[in-house]
């Protein structure tokens, strides 16, 4: 195989941002705390290690010949520098609270280091083994590997505060449905595309014209699978994730609002029988509404949140300034509460729009590629991220009910960092296939 | 047509976030979230944008979900808006009671009084009375001399606030203060603000005798400088821990410590020497001779009819103090050496309740003590009409009556007679200096009252002198040093009483004046006087001269720093 060499020059210079950040951050940190100007390279080595892995990145991608999308990983890599950033700052407060997180940073490092292998491994394999067409080939395989972790997180999964989303794995604890977000999509993505125009059409019974019943049989099973979560993970998370990609891709395909009707009206009616019948729904809705009902009990961690956000103001507390630790848990669910202490206002919205622009970058690419499942995959995949982060930050910012889910690239968690890689490797690969335009 | 209309729902949705923001303080979560989800489908329908014709399914879509993320990610940043900056304050501060009454607020609040390194307070020799030492990004204070904890008070900012000199310097030692700016410099630096150091004018080594001649006593010891108003001494027992209310958290053992200060029966939470009040008993009686003489009722040789009792409309008032019962004609001087209460019923009848009440403030009763410390009020009566009473004038003659007097005040009274009739302004912070260590500030003397002409003082300290070398406190006298005094006894009912002593000490000039309360069963007069002759004797030993003398540059200094002072010239004393 012959590779002709470039310079991704674009992919290089967007990454000096991120690099930049990494280097002032971890510094800024580093001073906060020893209350001097003194330093050494030795203090911030992590950081310019950090800034050098992304450039090594991109420089070999380049080498290696890859011709994919320049924006994505820069995009990415800055979110990923702010959570690394986070962490390491939250690291010695949350230290100091619990002995167990004495090696958070160290691992938060290891997973974004992963991460990053995996990413390049993915990107770079790929091609050569013309990954788009298995994924495309054996779709009714991602469906059962979707629907069987949903079932192993049920038989064998473990409760973490009263939601059953883990899967103890010896040393490692996975998050399944991180993993079967992935799945789901590629399946979707290869079973809408196939039966497109057939789901499309309409279904002549005597004078009633009917959606296609018999092509959507997959659809409803994962309608309920998704339904099912709700009641079985006793969490709402999830299931709205899934759900919202279920929908969004059935729209991206068809173009017929009515099933997205349909979907959000049932997803309605469960929502509210959730409400009636589970009491963990209804704490989270009470939390949602007015979290001082239980100050010092389900309401602890929304109102500390709330003090957070607000001890930010417009810019921001500073850098390793804040007092984010009073929120316990601040490491995964609320990192975002974290950043808007001490980033601000302005913080918080630069956040925002990286996630947006991210999403908006993934759609360009679904619209330039050649080729229909390669469509329907990027923009799902870019969906499902772009709902996640509105789930989370809906739910932190107290605009939706909180669920339990990672903030994309920022959260710590390990499942969650190299499966979210894993994803923007995907969407980088399909970059790289034949264009449209 | 649908342009104007996406237009008009877009406006429309502007005009909601903006009305919703303006009012949201006077709205409900709920309510605000009601409005969030209008303007987000108004938004929805404003982004609804006409696609051209041709458009593939797929990029119509797209498009169509791009738009809806786009206006999901503007309602989170309205959301954002909302709590980090419109309703920034009503959050950060919000309050909440949990079922059991436990209150829940910002831990930012108070965990902003462990953030910084709060001022050490000093003695005048620079000995460390309270501490700030820095372990982990938490500044623990601490209180090293025991002696001097009636003075510093208790810093508890996470659960019990704080008093004493913690209290009403807070402001100084958290850095509020003179160096604000430079504070508010070194936070954007991210350094952590520090506070001003307090010098006191307390000398700890004494502090330490007296709180030890105290014992196990209840009652207090103050010495003033009697020409500066200077505390030399202030001490108080009993007293508490102010080290085991410090904590940095919910403690349970500082909680169970308060509980027990609480339900102490001594009350060691108030301070007797400037919260306490006593009656003064027979050491008012240099206060009546102050005022008769004064008012020309009589002078030190005056002569009054003692012959063991007097009829005061009716009641018998007994003489027990007389040294010779065969003698009947006693002077206003003999009066104090031999604290004869028969003739200063009379010297008080003499006066009469209404000059009594008149010389009041003058004499800080029913005034504030300006003070570094709460001082508790003093006073002559109840009322000006309890005064009307003729027995009710003859036991104020003799100290009894309705008179309550703080140990503080008592010290203050002897150290005007001493010091020519003026009432100096009591004070114990000497200096502020900066963290460098700089002297920002410098306390100067100040005549506070000029109750009495300088004659009519140094005739009362004279008899005072008198009282010591001729009369029945021959057990303050100390070789060396001419001491005067008075003793009092302030009867509290089932023939309990406290012992009382005031005096001062010069060499022969008064440096200092002296006030000893012990409380009821503490040894009595004896030890009064033997306390009070002990720390004068300390500190005059350890102080021959004059306390402070401040320099003309300080006191110019404190000008610029006081606003009230402004304008005034500085004085040179």
């Amino acid at each position: 195989m012959r590779f002709r060499p470039t310079f991704r020059a674009t992919e290089f210079n967007l990454l000096l941002i991120p690099g930049a950040l990494a280097v002032v951050g971890s510094l800024t940190i580093f001073l906060v705390g020893t209350g001097t100007v003194d330093w050494t390279w030795g203090d911030i080595w992590i950081s310019l290690a950090a800034a050098a892995a992304v450039l090594l990145v991109s420089i070999t991608f380049g080498l290696r010949g890859f011709r994919g999308d320049q924006v994505m990983f820069p995009i990415t890599a800055t979110l990923a520098i702010i959570g690394m950033l986070m962490i390491q700052r939250l690291h010695p407060d949350l230290v100091e609270i619990d002995e167990g997180y004495s090696t958070l940073a160290q691992r938060h490092l290891l997973y974004l280091g992963a991460g990053l292998v995996g990413m390049w491994l993915i990107v770079m394999l790929s091609g050569p083994l013309k990954v788009a067409n298995w994924l495309r080939k054996y779709k009714y395989t991602w469906l059962l590997v979707t629907l069987a972790l949903q079932a192993a997180t049920f038989f064998i999964g473990t409760e973490v505060g009263g939601a059953r989303l883990w899967i103890n794995l010896g040393p490692i604890q996975i998050q399944p449905s991180e993993i079967s977000k992935i799945t789901l999509v590629i399946f979707l993505a290869s079973y809408l595309d196939e039966k497109r125009d057939l789901i499309g059409s309409s279904w002549q019974v005597g004078r009633f014209k009917l959606p296609p019943i018999p092509y959507l049989v997959p659809m409803g099973i994962m309608w309920a699978a998704s339904l099912m979560l709700l009641v079985i993970l006793n969490d709402l998370g999830p299931a709205l994730l899934f759900f919202g990609i279920f929908l969004v891709m059935l729209y991206l395909a068809t173009g017929r609002l009515v099933y997205v009707g349909v979907g959000m009206g049932t997803f309605a009616v469960a929502c509210w029988l959730a409400w009636t019948y589970f009491s963990r729904i209804e704490v989270r809705v009470n939390n949602w509404l007015d979290p001082f009902w239980d100050p010092y009990g389900f309401g602890y961690q929304p109102i500390q949140s709330d003090f957070a956000l607000s001890a930010g103001g417009i810019f921001g507390t500073g850098f390793g300034q804040g007092h984010p630790t009073f929120i316990s848990q601040v490491q995964t669910d609320y990192i975002f509460s974290a950043i808007g202490e001490e980033l601000g206002l302005l913080g918080t919205l630069a956040l925002i729009a990286l996630y947006f622009l991210w999403v908006v970058r993934s759609y360009i690419i679904a619209i330039r590629a050649d080729d229909g499942f390669v469509q329907l995959c990027v923009a799902g995949l870019a969906t499902s991220l772009g709902i996640q982060t509105i789930i989370i930050i809906g739910g932190v910012t107290r605009l939706i009910p909180l669920t339990g889910i990672t903030l994309p690239f920022i959260s710590y968690g390990g499942s969650s960092l190299v499966t979210n890689f894993g994803v923007l490797a995907l969407i980088l690969y399909f970059s790289s296939l034949p264009r449209r335009v | 047509m649908t342009t104007a209309l996406r237009t008009l729902s877009i406006l429309g949705a502007i005009a909601l976030l903006g009305w919703g923001l303006l009012i949201s303080d006077e709205i409900s979560d709920a309510r605000w979230l009601l409005l969030l989800g209008g303007a987000w489908i108004l938004l929805v329908f404003g982004t609804r944008i006409t696609l051209p014709a041709g458009l593939p399914t797929f990029n119509r879509t797209l498009i169509r979900s791009g738009m809806l993320i786009a206006t999901v990610f503007i309602v989170i940043s309205a959301q954002l808006v909302r709590i980090q900056v419109v309703e920034q304050d009503a959050i950060y501060y919000r309050t909440g009671v949990d079922a059991e009454g436990e209150v829940i607020s910002n831990p930012r609040l108070v965990s902003q009084q462990l953030d910084f390194e709060r001022g050490r307070i000093l003695d005048r020799n620079g000995t460390v009375l309270a501490d700030t030492v820095e372990q982990d990004g938490i500044y623990y204070r601490s209180w090293p001399v025991a002696s001097a904890w009636p003075v510093t008070g208790y810093y508890s900012p996470m659960m019990y606030g704080s008093t004493g000199l913690e209290a009403t310097y807070d402001g100084e030692l958290s850095g509020d203060g003179r160096n604000s700016f430079e504070n508010t410099f070194r936070q954007l630096l991210g350094m952590t603000p520090q506070g001003n150091n307090l010098v006191l004018s307390l000398d700890a080594d004494l502090q330490t005798q007296a709180m030890t001649m105290l014992g196990d006593s209840r009652g207090s010891v103050v010495v003033l400088d009697v020409e500066t108003g200077a505390t030399v001494v202030l001490a108080s027992n009993p007293t508490f821990d102010p080290n085991q209310l410090f904590t940095t958290g919910n403690d349970p053992e500082a909680a169970a410590y308060w509980n027990s200060l609480l339900e102490d029966p001594s009350t060691p939470l108030v301070i007797r020497a400037n919260q306490g009040v006593y009656t003064p008993g027979s050491t008012f009686k240099t206060v009546t001779a102050a005022i008769a003489i004064e008012e020309g009722y009589a002078q030190p040789d005056s002569v009054y009819e003692d012959s063991g009792q007097l009829n005061i409309d009716g009641r018998i008032l007994p003489e027990f103090n007389r040294p010779d019962e065969s003698r009947d004609q006693w002077t206003l001087s003999e009066g104090i050496a031999w604290s004869l209460n028969v003739v200063f019923a009379q010297i008080g009848m003499q006066i009469g309740g209404e000059t009594y009440w008149q010389y009041g403030p003058e004499l800080g009763f029913g005034v504030t003590i300006p003070y570094d410390l709460p001082v508790a009020e003093s006073q002559m009566a109840n009322n000006r009409d309890a005064l009307s009473d003729t027995n009710m004038v003859a036991d104020t003659g003799f100290g009894q009556g309705q008179l309550l007097m703080s140990p503080l005040h008592l010290a203050m009274i002897a150290s005007t007679w001493a010091n020519d009739g003026r009432m100096m302004e009591p004070w114990l912070v000497e200096s502020i200096t900066d963290p460098d260590g700089q002297t920002i500030w410098t306390a100067s003397p100040d005549t506070w009252r000029q109750p009495v002409s300088a004659e009519t003082a140094n005739d009362v300290q004279e008899m005072m002198v008198n009282a010591v070398e001729n009369g029945s406190i021959s057990g303050a006298r100390v070789e060396g040093y001419v001491v005067g005094g008075k003793t009092g006894t302030a009867e509290i009912g089932n023939e309990r009483s406290h012992s009382l002593f005031i005096g001062f000490i010069g060499d022969p000039e008064p440096r200092y004046a002296v006030a000893v309360v012990l409380e009821e069963g503490s040894g009595g007069l004896t030890s009064a006087v033997a306390i009070g002759r002990d720390i004068l004797v300390a500190t005059i030993g350890r102080y021959p001269e004059q306390l402070t003398s401040g320099p003309l540059e300080t006191a110019y200094v404190r000008s610029q720093f006081r606003g009230d002072w402004v304008g005034k010239e500085p004085e040179i004393w």
